[in-house]
């Protein structure tokens, strides 16, 4: 290894911010590239949370391509030119043969109405079977993987979510090195391999999530309620554009949203900045910049019209209803929190964000403790990026015969009572001091500041975690009031009947 | 609250750095040495009135202050007329109030202060936890020693449990991953208060009385350990402990004892009809205890098989080649004072299913009979010992571990040794280790998924399933009504 003396000289921004009477600092880097890299140094053991976010989802796909973010981020681990394979030319040889015959397997079975040629279908998968087997001597098995955990990697993962997707591994503090080596590696140098039997587990996924029982509606409540936006669709996709999407597909999806202009990487835990910064210069620095990304161009229209849907199936019985809200960052966010919270705050089982289900809300207090009518029921308030979501979810006591319905008005006259009279200051005062609460404790723990401050960085900064407390501080009851008639209106509403099928 | 927003000016750093070229391969890469010792659990033990012990430790970084309670009770206490019973306690030590407070009032208040008061049974401990701001730490602790000391169980609480609890029964054999979770459990240890169940008959049985009695012969100083950590000085938390605990009395409960005798599993397929389009599978047979001496060569033979993710063995054949699953491996599982489970698992579509078990039986003989690689060995052994250190991450989880150790009775220097016990696992440990303890001539293979697809299996690996030894239906109980469950 070639040794010399590098002089860098570093624009790194430190800033902090304060909200609930503590300093979250955090040290900046503007890559020339347009990568950011975030820094925030925590005493502790010896050891560094590393975690790359780019700014590309399930909301960045289309009809035809539905699921595409998520297989890409399996293909992530399928190698890279210099990584997961002996001899790159004599394997990319064989692999553009894979795509040819695949192309042709897939133009035979996809486009024509028949499903194609049965005899022909049959020689070209022998053709493609061939193929695999003499590609497989020249493939190294997840080698990044297996370098991560060599050298101590935890927390070792990645994740596709509607708006981003994200790359994990925790390593020893003197091991940093070889997480920015590889990540650099696979955002320049992917290289999919096996990109057809990795379909194949995919689907297998998505079988999996088809049998958690319910979820087939819940997909299909999601799609109704979202009609527009590309939030209408799950992250796992639909099943006919996991069969049918093409390696092109995903070379295209990775060189539109797989640049340093649309990547956060963030560092957390036992390191030294400066040191940090220079090498993150060194090894993400040497990326060209793409070109720029443009967001995503429909939101939710008004949908002026009441919707509801009934399903059967082997779940419990429930009732979802669900309201648009506005985004985050909107100046109604905060006081739609503090509704949620209102109705559905705590008891104590941990901290799952404001809302829930819990001892202390009205909900619970009403539907569940005195009237008796059901087993839970929760309210919580999504905003996501572009378009938000507030939902209510209850399950009725069906040995006292409730039926969802019954749970859908007992929520609506909790709903009419705040649109009338709002909360009460102590409800609303608990839920500051809840949200400042779940503030300071985003910061014990390493991962889970990593995860926050990075993803908030792609959308409105890492600034926008201690704005949104301030904004909560600021919410008075004529706010709760006023969202509450704005947003709890039947043509902005979507109800749900899920009914267990009887006779299992 | 101060509300200010501070944005200093940017700053420009000079960094001179050495050996920072860049590499372009990871086998160019030298990485300076580090060095790590384990916390010393002696340096956080404490002593309490009335022999309640604990370990803390101060982290004064964050105004936060977590503390926990862990009693030696747990579900194997109670008795099979009243399984459940642990789970009508989980919900009602707080929501059932204190003599002084009613449960909601706790509930309000630690909601109020934005803390978080939780209570939990498990198998054979319990764990009461309170997390508040340090400013709070006063009327956090008066609310957690409260409900420690002194909970009521007032009937309407108990009652609304029981409702809820027996409304759940419902959903038991809704997932097929908590059908075969269960089941397989019970197909090893067999009729044992491991895996008694709860219906409604017993959740019915549980009385506001039962839940008072239990608590008071198992929640006493000399049965419980507290852990602590956050912003506190230790000996004002002392202080502050010692004052709860100087009223809290002990208890002599008659020591418990269990059968460590399991029943022997006719090896085979066990099948549980489920209409659904794939098979979820585990299969395998008991395990070791993780105080055996083996505990250090079968981790690092299970990693290898099917314990290292992406690395292993099973992971590498059924998902990466073959592209049959999303989520398969090996795992062996360890509980305090029995033996645990080992078992190969893989979710497959049905028509794979016949295969996808084949592969996992084929790894398990292999391991056994061929020694492992130096690279596989390598990969296993750094790997423990590189993240040796992420256990200690956060205070509070490191306390926990401290008063783990102590509660089972295992080496308080369990973690001091650790590495120099994984390093010492060598390739013949490893074979051997696999020869011990996995048997696939032995193994019950469980099923839930639907029969004929599953049996029918595919061009590349036909059926049908009695490949693998003589195939037993399993019918499982609603335990809503005590009845068999109609399948479809």
């Amino acid at each position: 290894m070639k040794r010399f003396l590098t002089v860098l000289v570093l624009l790194l921004a430190s800033a902090s911010i304060l909200a609930a009477g503590l300093a979250l600092d955090v040290k900046e880097l503007v890559l020339s590239n347009g990568m950011k890299i975030l820094m925030i140094p925590k005493a502790g053991v010896p050891r560094v949370v590393c975690h790359v976010y780019y700014k590309v989802g399930s909301i960045n796909e289309r009809p035809g391509i539905t699921g595409i973010a998520h297989v890409h981020e399996h293909m992530m681990f399928k190698g890279t030119r210099m990584l997961g394979v002996t001899d790159f030319d004599k394997d990319a040889a064989l692999d553009r043969k894979i795509d040819e015959v695949m192309d042709k397997i897939y133009r035979e079975k996809y486009w024509k109405s028949d499903g194609g040629d049965k005899a022909q279908l049959a020689q070209w998968q022998k053709d493609y079977e061939e193929l695999v087997q003499s590609e497989k001597p020249l493939i190294i098995k997840d080698e990044l993987w297996t370098l991560y955990m060599k050298n101590g990697g935890t927390g070792l993962n990645a994740s596709t979510g509607n708006e981003s997707t994200g790359y994990y591994v925790t390593l020893p503090s003197n091991k940093v090195e070889l997480q920015m080596l590889l990540e650099s590696d696979r955002m320049a140098n992917a290289y999919f391999r096996e990109f057809y039997s990795e379909k194949d587990v995919v689907m297998e996924e998505r079988r999996l999530s088809e049998n958690s029982p319910g979820s087939l509606f819940n997909e299909q409540v999601n799609a109704a309620f979202y009609a527009a936006s590309p939030y209408h669709w799950d992250v796992i996709g639909w099943m006919d554009d996991l069969r049918k999407m093409t390696k092109a597909d995903m070379v295209e999806f990775h060189d539109t949203y797989y640049v340093p202009n649309n990547c956060v990487a963030i560092y957390v835990g036992s390191f030294d900045p400066a040191a940090l910064g220079a090498m993150a210069e060194k090894y993400f620095g040497r990326i060209p910049r793409g070109k720029d990304v443009e967001p995503i161009r429909t939101f939710e229209p008004p949908q002026y019209s009441e919707k509801r849907m009934y399903g059967q199936g082997p779940a419990p019985t429930g009732l979802q209803l669900m309201f648009h809200i506005p985004p985050e960052g909107h100046p109604d966010a905060a006081a739609l929190s503090v509704v949620a919270d209102a109705l559905g705050a705590g008891g104590g089982r941990g901290f799952r964000g404001m809302g829930g289900g819990g001892g202390t809300g009205r909900l619970y207090k009403t539907l569940v403790r005195d009237k008796e009518l059901a087993v839970s029921a929760s309210a919580s308030s999504r905003p996501q990026w572009y378009v938000g979501a507030f939902q209510f979810s209850a399950t009725p006591r069906v040995d006292k015969s409730v039926l969802p319905e019954d749970l859908e008005k007992a929520i609506w006259a909790e709903v009419e009572k705040i649109k009338k009279e709002g909360v009460t200051p102590d409800e609303i005062q608990k839920a500051k001091n809840r949200s400042e609460a779940m503030f300071i404790r985003a910061l014990d723990s390493a991962m889970g500041l990593a995860m926050r401050a990075g993803r908030a960085e792609l959308n409105r900064g890492w600034r926008s975690l201690a704005d949104d407390v301030e904004a909560v501080k600021r919410v008075s009851n004529d706010d709760v009031k006023r969202v509450a008639a704005k947003y709890f209106v039947k043509d902005n509403s979507l109800t749900a009947i899920y009914t267990r099928m009887m006779g299992r | 609250m101060k509300k200010t927003l501070t944005l200093f000016a940017a700053l420009s750093l000079l960094v001179v750095s050495f050996g920072l070229a860049q590499v372009e391969k990871p086998s160019d890469l030298k990485f300076s040495p580090l060095s790590y010792e384990p916390p010393n659990p002696q340096a956080f033990r404490m002593t309490f009135a009335n022999g309640l012990r604990g370990y803390i430790q101060e982290e004064r970084s964050l105004p936060l202050v977590n503390i926990s309670a862990v009693v030696n009770f747990g579900k194997l206490t109670v008795a099979r007329d009243k399984a459940g019973l642990e789970s009508i306690l989980s919900d009602t030590l707080i929501k059932g109030g204190t003599k002084t407070r009613e449960g909601s009032a706790v509930e309000e208040r630690i909601d109020f202060l934005g803390g978080s008061l939780d209570f939990r049974v498990g198998e054979r401990t319990s764990i009461l936890s309170l997390s508040v701001l340090s400013r709070d730490l006063d009327e956090g602790l008066a609310l957690f020693f409260d409900v420690l000391m002194h909970p009521e169980f007032r009937e309407n609480a108990v009652n609304l449990a029981k409702r809820r609890l027996t409304e759940q029964l419902r959903q038991a054999n809704d997932a097929p991953g908590m059908v075969l979770a269960r089941e397989y459990e019970k197909l090893l240890y067999g009729d044992h208060p491991l895996t008694w169940q709860a219906t409604k008959k017993t959740y019915d049985a549980v009385l506001p009385g039962d839940l008072k009695a239990v608590h008071g012969r198992y929640f006493f100083p000399k049965n419980t350990i507290l852990t602590a950590s956050g912003d506190f000085s230790k000996a004002d938390l002392k202080a502050k402990i010692n004052k709860f605990a100087a009223s809290w009395s002990n208890q002599s409960p008659a020591p418990q004892s269990w059968s460590k005798t399991f029943p022997a599993v006719e090896p085979g397929v066990y099948f549980i009809q489920k209409a659904i389009n794939q098979g979820y599978i585990s299969l395998g047979h008991l395990g070791l205890e993780d105080t055996d001496p083996d505990y250090y060569a079968v981790q690092v033979m299970n990693f290898i098989l099917g314990g290292g993710s992406f690395t292993s063995r099973i992971t590498t054949k059924v998902r990466s080649n073959e592209g049959l699953s999303y989520n398969q491996g090996s795992r062996f599982t360890y509980r305090w004072g029995f033996p645990g489970t080992f078992a190969g698992y893989v979710q497959t579509k049905s028509a794979t299913v016949g295969y996808a078990i084949s592969l996992i039986l084929n790894e398990f003989d292999r391991i056994r009979k061929e020694p492992v690689s130096d690279a596989e060995m390598e990969t296993a052994v750094n790997f423990y010992l590189e993240s040796f250190s992420d256990a200690f991450q956060s205070p509070q989880a490191t306390m926990a571990t401290f008063a783990n150790l102590e509660m089972t009775g295992k080496p308080m220097d369990y973690y001091k040794t650790y590495r120099q016990k994984i390093k010492a696992v060598t390739k013949a440990m490893v074979q051997e280790a696999a020869r011990k303890y996995i048997h696939p001539d032995r193994a019950a293979v469980l099923i839930v998924g639907d029969f004929d697809p599953c049996n029918a299996g595919s061009d590349k690996f036909p059926g049908p399933l009695d490949k693998f030894g003589t195939v037993r239906r399993i019918t499982l109980i609603d335990p809503l009504t005590g009845e068999p469950v109609k399948t479809r």
